[in-house]
């Protein structure tokens, strides 16, 4: 009872909050000069630019508009890009698995690497390793992502010739050779989301340690390395939970630049390509799936936290 | 140096639950050796850029009679850029705006967020749900999708940039000030206040809001170096503050064409942007850890006050990697 | 914390990512010797064109192989889509046909249609088709598509077409029979034939008929059925479009087996994939990243003159800029060769007037021209009655400083040369303040509101050299005529030369009317640019006096030495 209590309020939370952006976004959006690309063409006349503005329904005012779209979103139809005729829902799903792909891989490594690093350097903490790791965290919050990427290009590309410096690979390329294409976009995206878990998991894990259990644990005699697998590193762990969805919001931020940079066809893009061309029923659409995906994150990441840590749930 | 005078006046003042600091900030900072050698830097850092014009008077926006990708000389000790001005007055004109830009946006994004994060948690109610709701919703936007579609409808001017970057970083500051001020609104001295007679908003600037002072300090400290990197990315995307007037961003942005023929050009503002960066998140790092309770280890903990430790403790890690 | 190694370790790593850095870029890092003001290779003796030419080994064209071709952005396969741009256009010329291309000489050339006439009186056009074609699903191509593309979709005022300004004269397309077509114009236009071989693709009548031809994804996203050398195989959103030889095209097979689009943003990315041969043709607009690709055996660069004019747009609305020696001074001011060869890299020829050498038997080379001269502008302005009274640095008449705003769209190189525009203008004592602008926000601004003082751009048009819609007074305001200079003389320059069909008669209006523009200077004209095609030396069969983009019309002769 308390439990679902607890599910459904978050649920019309999680919708009224998605309302509150589609609100935000689409009178943005629609207050932004100029207009759709096709319209806002050097090459075209008045009388075109009239007829297509009349076409997209774009004379009608913005609050219009708005409920328009808003009485189609919430029958699931979010209406057709201005650009290519296309469904928005069917844009984003030709670009939204590429985004997936990039950002899961992203967080596995960042988890897996960032908890290795985040623990190892708890345990030493204070030697040279935790120092090195923790410089290498506060580098990696502090370059900016394009630049690094376009230097990993210059490296591993212009000079060397290693790896590929853009797309995919997936038009007809074999399972190894689209790894080639993923390993410098997922670097890159790492540098986003690596540090945060390697200090989130070391601080967490530092916490642990210095618990009253794992010094029960130590003075009963227990080999150290078994405290600390067992004992420690779940208790750790489980507050990392919490900030994975902190992380998902980031990620698609992060995806915008590197996907850029390494001319990945994700959804970093699209949004860009959709500002850019005021394609908004498309700007809308990508607005709400992300905000969609970044809301669904958080309410699994919450109850997965109160799942295995009942003390939330009571807050 | 207003903030650690304050900070060190108001410590004195309530002493009630935090720990107990006979000395000032800077003294604090001392013991902390990366956060003050960051802080030694980054005040250098700010000297050269905003004196040296007065030093090296060549005007970033001419065109210099060498022509474009002229070489290292006396004249030009980093050349000339893709057009033909001096590149060392556009990395010192171009660090003004740059700092700046990070500087005024964390003071605006503190003001914002000071402003929702109090007034939710003084009034609580109504004003509290409808503020804290357009926080989380804020949060929930990816908020460089945010800053694309800001600036595509404000423009690009150093204004709209500073303000966009600074409606997309708030949140962060408001939770924080929520939190303080929803601690100490029960307090003794708050309510001692309000018997006296003060007005809320003489007690919430007068009592509760300088509580929260040490906390904003790293999260604005850490909102400066995001606010930078922020500026470049949006620079690289061609939607950045615009040239001619030169920042470390655009700069890195227009050299892109030149990684072939003149590559220094692109990796000057680019370290310049990382070294900056990295100084303050070392400094903010480092102010943080003389927060936590652990550096200097003074309070008890229970069992419900870890997992409020570790959700703050989610939010403020992720401030870094906004 | 043990806080007293953690710093020199970092500036140990500091010191090692700059090392890094530097060895990463410092390969190529040798500069590129443009003396500043000097002669810089111009037009005909531009770099490496020669390099074309001599390595061939002339054993005549095989079969098979395939190329790539990078495009920056999706494309839609409709040319008269309102969203259909460069990127599209260079995928639309290969799957579609049009009734006329460009010739080999860029005149216009047969096509669907093989042969054409025009009436007397020059308003109707006949037009016999080929009854060879077949579309690729394998219907037939008839008259009927020709009607039905124009009279449905290019003339359809509510559709809002793409390129439907060059038909404005067309009052109807008639289909007398199965193989010919009838033109209807409501004034004569010499230019017809030029301007159907100018992303005016015929879109199938069988496919289309009943349909919204704008929101036909299944055509225009998905599978497009044209005329072409090369048909549809696969399109992946956001990375490909794979086309294949289309063994039935009315000219022959064509040579290579298929051809794929790659969909890569960032130029600098066609710049790397042409070093490592991933690429094989493609236009490089960024001249800066030329320098690299000419030292490489692998990649020949082919310079060509395209029918394109970059230009200043002074508003005549605005009375600062309708006095003539205002205009003549701040074209002296601006360094033209300066910028050709720093932001050009010297690929490019200072403009006149609007004709480009592309279209060699209409362009006069023996126009009035204006030399880099600050001080000649200077005493023009002094002429004109601005001198600097107050002296502050900015020149002044009735003690109103000369200042105004200069906006750039940004896009390309046109900021770059804008800021070195500003600051030329500044010594001659203009207080120009300069301004960019987001594309699409200059757009509507500049070009749909007229609210702007300067502004730069260019013009690219169809091969002829009928500039009648950019400089005639009847589209000032809203048409293309975007300084809104309007005089009679130009208008019946420019009348006379978009009606006279015989070729001797239009040179001559059309030499007048260059020696006018140079002289009168509607627009400041800059530079008519090379388009600098980077091909891949192993790619033979492209046509020699094309551009990249009129090349691909032939692109079925095109072929691979193995």
């Amino acid at each position: 009872m308390n439990n679902s209590r607890f599910i459904l309020s978050r649920l019309w939370q999680s919708i009224i909050l998605v309302f509150i952006v589609t609100v935000i976004t689409f009178f943005l959006i629609n207050m932004a000069p100029g207009g759709p690309a096709s319209i806002m063409r050097m090459d075209t006349t008045q009388e075109a630019r009239d007829a297509l503005t009349v076409r997209l329904g774009l004379d009608k005012p913005v609050p219009v508009r708005y409920a328009l779209w808003l009485g189609s979103a919430i029958t699931g139809d979010l209406g057709e890009s201005l650009a290519t005729g296309q469904p928005v829902i069917q844009r984003i799903g030709e670009r939204l698995p590429y985004t997936i792909e990039l950002a899961i891989l992203t967080l596995i490594v960042s988890v897996l690497l960032g908890g290795v690093l985040g623990i190892l350097s708890a345990i030493r903490r204070g030697t040279w390793f935790d120092h090195g790791v923790n410089l290498f965290t506060v580098l990696g919050l502090s370059v900016p992502v394009f630049w690094l990427g376009i230097m990993l290009i210059l490296l591993f590309s212009v000079e060397l010739g290693w790896l590929p410096s853009s797309g995919t690979g997936k038009a007809n390329a074999t399972f190894f050779q689209h790894i080639r294409y993923v390993i410098m976009p997922v670097f890159v995206l790492s540098t986003t989301t690596l540090p945060t878990l390697v200090r989130f998991t070391r601080s967490s894990m530092l916490e642990v340690l210095s618990q009253s259990f794992v010094r029960t644990a130590r003075a009963s005699g227990l080999k150290e390395s078994v405290v600390v697998y067992w004992h420690a590193l779940r208790n750790a762990l489980i507050p990392v939970i919490s900030i994975i969805g902190v992380l998902i919001p980031r990620l698609l931020s992060g995806a915008v630049i590197t996907e850029a940079v390494f001319g990945w066809p994700g959804m970093g893009r699209l949004v860009l390509e959709a500002a850019q061309g005021r394609d908004y029923p498309l700007v809308m659409g990508v607005t709400v799936v992300t905000t969609g995906i970044v809301v669904v994150s958080n309410f699994l990441v919450d109850i997965a936290y109160s799942w295995v840590d009942p003390r939330i749930r009571n807050r | 140096m207003k903030d650690s005078q304050n900070a060190k006046k108001l410590d004195t003042q309530n002493t009630m639950d935090i720990p107990t600091r006979k000395e000032g900030w800077l003294q604090r900072l001392k013991h902390h050796r990366p956060a003050y050698v960051s802080f030694i830097l980054l005040i250098v850092i700010h000297a050269v850029v905003f004196l040296g014009p007065l030093v090296w008077r060549a005007d970033p926006e001419a065109l210099t009679m060498e022509g474009p990708q002229a070489a290292w000389s006396a004249m030009h000790p980093f050349g000339t850029d893709d057009i033909g001005r001096d590149v060392l007055s556009r990395l010192l004109k171009g660090g003004q705006v740059t700092l700046t830009v990070g500087l005024a946006a964390m003071l605006f994004s503190l003001t914002v967020g000071t402003i929702i994060g109090s007034a939710a948690g003084f009034f609580r109610g109504a004003v509290d749900a409808v503020l804290m709701r357009l926080t989380e919703a804020m949060m929930s936007i990816p908020n460089f999708f945010f800053v694309l579609v800001g600036l595509t409808v404000l423009g690009n001017t150093p204004f709209m940039v500073v303000l966009v970057i600074a409606l997309s970083s708030w949140m962060e500051i408001a939770r924080v000030i929520y939190g303080e001020t929803l601690k100490w609104k029960e307090h003794e001295f708050v309510e001692a206040a309000h018997a006296a007679g003060a007005s809320n908003l003489r007690v919430l600037a007068r009592h509760i809001l300088p509580q929260a002072i040490p906390s904003v300090v790293v999260v604005g400290t850490l909102t400066i170096a995001w606010s930078i990197l922020t500026e470049s990315a949006i620079s690289y995307l061609g939607m950045g503050i615009q040239p001619p007037m030169p920042t470390w961003g655009n700069m890195l942005q227009d050299a892109q064409q030149y990684i072939w023929t003149s590559p220094m050009l692109g990796i000057l503002p680019g370290i310049a942007i990382m070294i900056v960066v990295l100084l303050y998140n070392l400094l903010g790092d480092g102010l943080r850890d003389l927060l936590d309770p652990r550096y200097v280890p003074r309070r008890r903990r229970n069992a419900k006050r870890i997992t409020n430790f570790f959700k703050k403790k989610a939010q403020g890690v992720i401030n870094n990697v906004h | 914390m043990g806080t007293k190694r953690k710093l020199p370790a970092m500036l140990g790593v500091l010191v090692l990512l700059l090392t890094i850095a530097l060895v990463s870029c410092g390969g190529n890092s040798t500069k590129t010797e443009t003396p500043t003001t000097s002669e810089a290779p111009s037009a005909s003796q531009a770099p490496s064109a020669s390099a074309a030419v001599a390595t061939t080994k002339s054993d005549g064209p095989v079969k098979g192989g395939e190329i790539a071709i990078p495009i920056v952005a999706d494309p839609i396969f409709n040319p008269w889509h309102p969203n259909a741009f460069a990127e599209s256009n260079v995928i639309n010329r290969v799957l579609f046909s049009g009734l006329t291309k460009p010739g080999k000489d860029l005149a216009p050339a047969p096509d669907l249609a093989a042969s054409w006439e025009t009436s007397e009186d020059g308003l109707d056009w006949t037009f016999h088709l080929r009854d060879d074609v077949k579309w690729h699903d394998g219907e037939a191509f008839t008259s009927a598509d020709v009607a039905y593309t124009f009279n449905e979709i290019a003339l359809n005022r509510e559709l809002g077409a793409n390129n439907v300004s060059y038909f404005k004269n067309v009052k109807s397309v008639e289909a007398t029979d199965d193989y010919t077509v009838v033109f209807h114009l409501t004034s004569p236009v010499a230019a017809l034939p030029a301007y159907l071989s100018f992303n005016t693709e015929i879109l199938p009548e069988h496919i289309f008929k009943g349909q919204d031809p704008w929101n036909l994804v299944s055509f225009n996203k998905e599978m497009p059925i044209g005329t072409g050398a090369y048909k549809m195989e696969k399109y992946i959103s956001g990375q490909s479009v794979r086309l294949v030889a289309n063994p039935d095209y009315y000219d022959g097979a064509p040579n290579l087996d298929a051809v794929e689009y790659r969909v890569l943003p960032d130029v600098n990315t066609h710049v790397a994939q042409a070093l490592s041969g991933e690429l094989s043709v493609f236009t490089l607009d960024d001249q800066a990243a030329l320098a690299r690709l000419e030292k490489s055996d692998e990649i020949k660069i082919i310079p060509q003159y395209t029918p394109r004019f970059f230009w200043v747009a002074l508003n005549q609305e605005n009375p600062l800029f309708t006095d003539l020696r205002v205009r003549q001074a701040m074209l002296m001011a601006i360094n033209r060769q300066y910028i050709i060869d720093t932001v050009l890299n010297g690929y490019g020829e200072v403009a006149d007037a609007g004709i480009s050498p592309a279209l060699a038997y209409y362009f006069n080379p023996n126009v009035k021209h204006y030399d880099y001269d600050v001080e000649g502008a200077k005493a023009l302005l002094a002429e004109a009655g601005w001198t600097d009274t107050d002296k502050d640095g900015i020149v002044d008449k009735d003690g109103k400083p000369f200042s105004f705003l200069f906006e750039v769209g940004i896009q390309g190189n046109l900021v770059r040369i804008g800021q070195i525009i500003q600051q030329e203008l500044r010594q001659i004592g203009l207080d120009v303040k300069f301004e960019t602008l987001e594309w699409n926000a200059m757009i509507q601004k500049d070009v749909i509101r007229r609210d702007y003082d300067m502004m730069l751009n260019w013009w690219r048009y169809p091969a002829d050299p009928d500039l009648k819609p950019y400089l005639h007074s009847s589209t000032a305001g809203t048409g293309y005529n975007i300084p809104g200079y309007k005089d009679p003389e130009l208008d019946a320059l420019l009348d006379a030369g978009s009606t006279t069909a015989d070729p001797a008669k239009r040179q001559a209006v059309y030499y007048k009317l260059q020696e006018y523009m140079a002289e009168n200077l509607p627009y400041l004209f800059l530079w008519y640019p090379m388009e600098t095609e980077v091909a891949n030396v192993h790619l033979k069969g492209l046509p020699e006096h094309l551009g990249f983009g009129d090349s691909l019309h032939y692109i079925d002769e095109w072929w691979l030495e193995q």
